[in-house]
């Protein structure tokens, strides 16, 4: 095997995978349960509004809010099998699906959103993996044979995935508006427009709106940053510590993102984004030996 | 499995940047050059004294900001802003944050982003549909 291949194999504990399909499975689940209501108003809004994109293009008409409800809901009880990692090889694939199909049916009616396209791609990154060889109701204890590629190529697969989104938000900017987007003016002026669109619609404005509105250059440095940070989120491969510097860094951009615009990205602002890069098994990994040392203490 | 998800995820470099899509996205949020000057559609609340109340985009139709505005562009384009405003009339006349209003008008506005937000001046705004909230 070439180095690539043997840094891209390396080894990890399978209760690290295992923790991040946890944390991220609680997240979908989360996600699409607390949205049932909002993904029943949007799917009532009629043909009019219709705009299909990505997998959804299949469909000329949108399905009926009866259709799209019930396939929402058993998504979620799908998501919820995924997390405890039952009968996994089977239900992990149909939760990806089922998520991908809810999140896009909600993306297509006018307008794209971009917070949720990390998670849907991270559930079908472990749904396609071994991640339920521990800590799982289909293998509570670790397999006494592991997977025989490991476990480490997915949590570096996880990573490459975030890694990407940003480059190509890094790209997009300097494609469509060139090395001008660098100025500060630009990214200003995103900010003023994305906070008057929330007065006027009723929304909250962000805490840090309107502060440094009326100096343009001050943005400059705000722009460079950003797109440094973007370009060169491939360095989270490294891992280590120059992996959670860029990621502390990127989380600090979605922080400042929330204090100037008001817009959440919640799966980076929980760490979700980068918890492949961190020992996701030590505080499950504590919790479970709270729980044995309960149960050793109250024998039935 | 590695290389088929790392290219589908790295596969929207070769369109077109503001050719979005989903989950696999070109992401060209905040890339686009925006004057301060915006026009947008939006529905605003008038209570019995005329003030202004700006609604929460649940009341126009998704929870979602973005969303709710091309609810009222799209209901412009198609000319169906009287039954619109209807509808969030209705759906103001049963939330008890908004008993003062009486009244909805859906305006289009035109603002400098900059102007409004620091120093609170409005734009020019003309009324497309004004509608008496059920009570």
């Amino acid at each position: 095997m070439n180095r690539l291949g043997r840094w891209w194999f390396a080894s990890a504990p399978v209760e690290r995978l295992a923790a991040v399909r946890i944390f991220v499975g609680v997240f979908a689940l989360a996600w699409v349960a607390g949205r049932l209501g909002e993904l029943a108003a949007v799917a009532r809004l009629g043909a009019p509004h219709f705009r299909p994109v990505g997998v959804v293009r299949v469909l000329d008409a949108p399905l009926s809010p009866a259709l799209a409800s019930g396939i929402a809901i058993a998504t979620a009880l799908l998501l919820a099998a995924f997390t405890c990692g039952w009968r996994y090889r089977v239900t992990a694939p149909l939760a990806a699906a089922g998520l991908l199909w809810t999140l896009t049916y909600r993306n297509a009616w006018g307008m794209v959103f971009h917070t949720e396209n990390l998670l849907v791609l991270h559930v079908i990154a472990l749904a396609c993996a071994p991640a339920a060889d521990a800590w799982s109701l289909d293998h509570p204890r670790a397999r006494a044979t592991p997977a025989a590629a490991g476990y480490g190529w997915v949590l570096k697969l996880l990573l490459a995935i975030t890694a990407i989104t940003y480059v190509l938000a890094g790209i997009a900017k300097l494609r469509i508006a060139g090395f001008d987007w660098l100025a500060g003016e630009q990214l200003r002026n995103q900010i003023a427009i994305d906070n008057l669109r929330k007065a006027v619609l009723g929304d909250m404005i962000a805490p840090l709106g309107t502060l440094f509105l009326d100096h343009p250059a001050g943005f400059t440095a705000f722009s460079i940053a950003t797109i440094v940070l973007e370009l060169a989120a491939p360095i989270v491969l490294l891992g280590g510590r120059i992996g959670r510097i860029w990621a502390l860094s990127a989380w600090g951009f979605h922080a400042g993102v929330v204090l100037l615009m008001n817009i959440w990205f919640p799966y980076p602002l929980l760490g979700l984004a980068y918890l492949p890069l961190l020992p996701a098994e030590r505080p499950l990994a504590w919790v479970a030996r709270r729980w044995s040392a309960w149960r050793a203490g109250h024998p039935r | 499995m590695s290389v088929v998800l790392v290219a589908a995820t790295a596969s929207p470099v070769v369109r077109e940047p503001r050719d979005d899509g989903f989950p696999l996205s070109t992401y060209p949020m905040f890339a686009s050059k925006r004057p301060t000057q915006m026009t947008l559609d939006y529905a605003l609340g008038v209570t019995a004294t005329g003030e202004r109340r700006y609604l929460t985009p649940r009341l126009v139709g998704s929870s979602e900001v973005l969303q709710a505005m091309q609810v009222i562009h799209r209901a412009r384009a198609t000319r169906s802003l009287p039954a619109l405003c209807e509808a969030i009339a209705a759906r103001v006349a049963g939330d008890d944050d908004y008993a003062d209003v009486v009244a909805i008008r859906i305006v289009t506005g035109t603002h400098d982003a900059v102007e409004f937000l620091v120093r609170d001046v409005i734009g020019r705004e003309v009324e497309r549909a004004r509608c008496e909230v059920p009570r």
